[in-house]
């Protein structure tokens, strides 16, 4: 089955070099995208579809760990995504057109509220309310910097005393960045600030299994003004106490 | 005028503009081009109207202002005031009586290619009944009605009516789709939760599509605009890239390995996904054969490397890495291969988008401490700033026709998302309400 397809596949990008058009390089490629599309959807009939979803969720939990050595069961199944066709749907002008019916106002489910809201605000609370009680301090950073500065120090010296006191707690270090900057860098540069928050206390002798780090970039402020004085609240390692998973 | 010679006037302007973009950037590194652009020849168009022939009254009215919108961000057209020329139409209906050829004629003296107009009603006083549209086309190279359309379909469709009738238009006069029924995903905060939406390209119609009171970030669609995927946070403490189907709202996780998974893209064909993953110690790109499910590392050093995209034919990405210090975009093979520095100015380049036209790179360039929106050519050898003046702009995201950019930005206090054209003019304000909207992704072309 897969070895047709194959062939069919190179006969249409053969055939495609046989017309050679100008600019058919790109048209080409997309004649090959096609026929591997449909390589795709074959194998899609078995593999692909709503009965992945389930197991797939599953195996993100299983990552919990943060740390957890890659193995590919973090990977879910894939659908075929390749352009089916052309056209665009245009039927083009008509001397004596037809009626053509616009459908249903979009291609949009509707969002499901599943709940998962109102459990994250009460675990978020939890939350809170735990690493209020600890005093755990923070970390803050200098702009673009991953460096923990000597205040940084010292608040992290009275984390590691409360940790060394508190043996079952759990911390989690979440990195987090000022506005300025992308989405994405933002995002790596706080799991750099986290992970420099974790690797000190682990230097003071926290185990490194009570740590864990996750980074939330310029995703969730402290504050949203456009100064300095806020900018500097938002870069930080801010610890949290974990209450349940 | 005939099709053919509306055509090549069009790719000669294009060119025009590519060789003039060209003079200026080869004489200083970072030229602004603001008036200095020639003009090239869109199509000069008129829209004489959309007569109400029953129905609210708005009606005629609501699909003319979104088709004449539609005109004029198209930038194959130049949306001409026909009144102003001293052309005033009457009702022509289907272009057929004498009337409409006096009109045709004036037309055709004042330099008009194109004239468009319909009429449009709704059947009975019931609001949920069907709307009927109209549209004709008369071209002054034919001399002639090339054509029409007759839509039918809900109130709830009348702006898509209009989208699909000036898509039907830019088809005709270049044989692309268009962009007026494409879409735009973006983030939009929602209480402290980030969440997915999907709008129209013109802002209208907005949608959420998730609802887990947390962070789901950065999306992008997939090539046959079924899917998006992006970065999630299914709880607070892991992080993953999960996809969802947008007619079903079905989602799932596609890549799960532990530590940062973020920035998420489709190769053109569907059958790659590059993104970055931290979960071997430090933020590395990585290649997923999405038929195998194989994945296959692409770079290797201890610095951060992140937000891939890929050429137009899927040989190359372009992507950000620190491992000069501060970010910089380079460029390298699809497998990995080949790696080379892309940018030199300024310390800070991040976000990279490459064109679907494959002439531009748009990222994100900090100047006087600014974040604004560049383009860089994939030699290195042109580079523009696109936006100047106060506030953090990112994301960029190109139009599916490379014409135009969508971007978030400050600039008006709080971030909100933009549209602009890729020479850097007409920025378009797209999302007016809530308090936090971002990371906005064009959809392809359906």
């Amino acid at each position: 089955m897969k070895k047709t397809l194959c062939i069919y596949g190179l006969t249409l990008i053969a055939s495609m070099a046989v017309i050679g058009m100008p600019g058919c390089a790109k048209k080409s490629v997309q004649s090959g995208g096609d026929s591997q599309s449909i390589q795709g959807k074959a194998k899609g009939g078995s593999s692909g579809g709503s009965g992945n979803s389930g197991s797939l969720g599953s195996s993100g939990n299983s990552a919990d760990s943060g740390s957890s050595d890659g193995s590919r069961s973090g990977v879910g199944s894939f659908p075929d995504t390749g352009v089916q066709s052309g056209g665009g749907g245009l039927r083009g002008l008509d001397k004596n057109p037809s009626e053509e019916r616009v459908g249903g106002g979009t291609m949009l489910a509707k969002v499901d509220p599943s709940g998962s809201a109102g459990r994250q605000m009460d675990e978020i609370s939890a939350e809170q309310a735990a690493s209020s009680v600890a005093g755990l301090r923070d970390v803050l950073f200098g702009y673009d910097s991953w460096t923990i500065s000597e205040d940084g120090r010292q608040a992290l010296n009275r984390d590691a005393d409360w940790m060394k006191s508190n043996l079952s707690a759990q911390v989690k270090v979440e990195g987090h960045c000022d506005e300025r900057g992308t989405s994405a860098y933002n995002l790596v540069l706080g799991e750099k600030r986290a992970k420099a928050v974790r690797n000190y206390l682990v230097e003071l002798g926290i185990g490194a299994n009570r740590l864990s780090v996750v980074s939330y970039g310029k995703e969730r402020p402290f504050c949203e003004e456009h100064a300095e004085s806020c900018y500097q609240q938002n870069r930080r390692g801010h610890l949290v106490v974990k209450t349940g998973k | 005028m005939t099709q053919g010679k509306l055509i090549s006037a069009w790719f000669g302007g294009v060119l025009l503009i590519a060789g003039a973009i060209g003079i200026l950037e080869s004489g200083a590194a970072d030229v602004f081009l603001e008036a200095t652009r020639p003009d090239f020849q869109k199509i000069s168009l008129g829209v004489v109207g959309i007569q109400n022939t029953g129905g609210p009254d708005w009606l005629g009215g609501r699909i003319e202002e979104v088709l004449k919108k539609d005109v004029k961000r198209s930038l194959v057209f130049d949306l001409v005031d026909l009144p102003s020329l001293g052309i005033k139409a009457p009702d022509i209906g289907n272009g057929m009586g004498a009337g409409s050829k006096v009109v045709f004629k004036q037309a055709v003296e004042k330099g008009v290619s194109v004239l468009v107009w319909g009429k449009a009603s709704q059947k009975e006083a019931d609001k949920e009944a069907d709307v009927n549209m109209e549209g004709f086309v008369y071209d002054s190279g034919s001399d002639e009605v090339v054509g029409g359309k007759r839509y039918a379909g809900s109130p709830s469709v009348v702006r898509l009516m209009a989208h699909r009738f000036a898509d039907e238009l830019v088809f005709r006069y270049t044989g692309e789709p268009g962009i007026a029924r494409t879409k735009i995903a973006y983030v939009s905060e929602q209480g402290t939760a980030r969440e997915l939406f999907v709008m129209d390209y013109d802002g209208y119609d907005a949608r959420q599509l998730t609802a887990d009171g947390f962070l789901n970030l950065m999306p992008r669609w997939s090539p046959d605009r079924r899917f998006l995927i992006f970065t999630a946070y299914r709880n607070r403490n892991t992080q993953d890239i999960d996809m969802i189907e947008l007619a079903t709202g079905k989602r799932w996780t596609v890549i799960s390995l532990g530590g940062l998974n973020i920035t998420p893209a489709l190769s053109p064909d569907g059958n790659f996904l590059a993104f970055a993953s931290s979960y071997e110690g430090n933020s590395e790109l990585y290649r997923l054969d999405t038929r195998t499910k194989t994945i296959q590392r692409l770079t290797v050093n201890p610095s951060g490397d992140l937000s891939p995209s890929w050429s137009p034919n899927g040989r190359e990405l372009v992507f950000v890495s620190d491992r000069g210090g501060g970010p910089q975009l380079f460029l390298m093979g699809s497998d990995g291969s080949n790696v080379r520095r892309l940018t030199f100015e300024g310390d800070y380049n991040a976000a990279p988008v490459w064109s679907p036209r494959g002439n531009w790179i748009a990222y994100v360039c900090r100047t006087r401490k600014e974040y604004k929106l560049c383009v860089i050519s994939p030699d290195g050898q042109k580079r523009m700033q696109l936006t100047t003046g106060p506030g953090v702009d990112d994301s960029p995201s190109w139009s599916p026709d490379g014409r135009h950019l969508v971007f978030s930005s400050t600039a008006d206090g709080k971030s909100h998302i933009y549209m602009i054209n890729a020479d850097g003019k007409d920025i378009e304000r797209l999302t007016f309400e809530g308090a936090h909207n971002s990371a906005p992704s064009w959809s392809p072309a359906s």
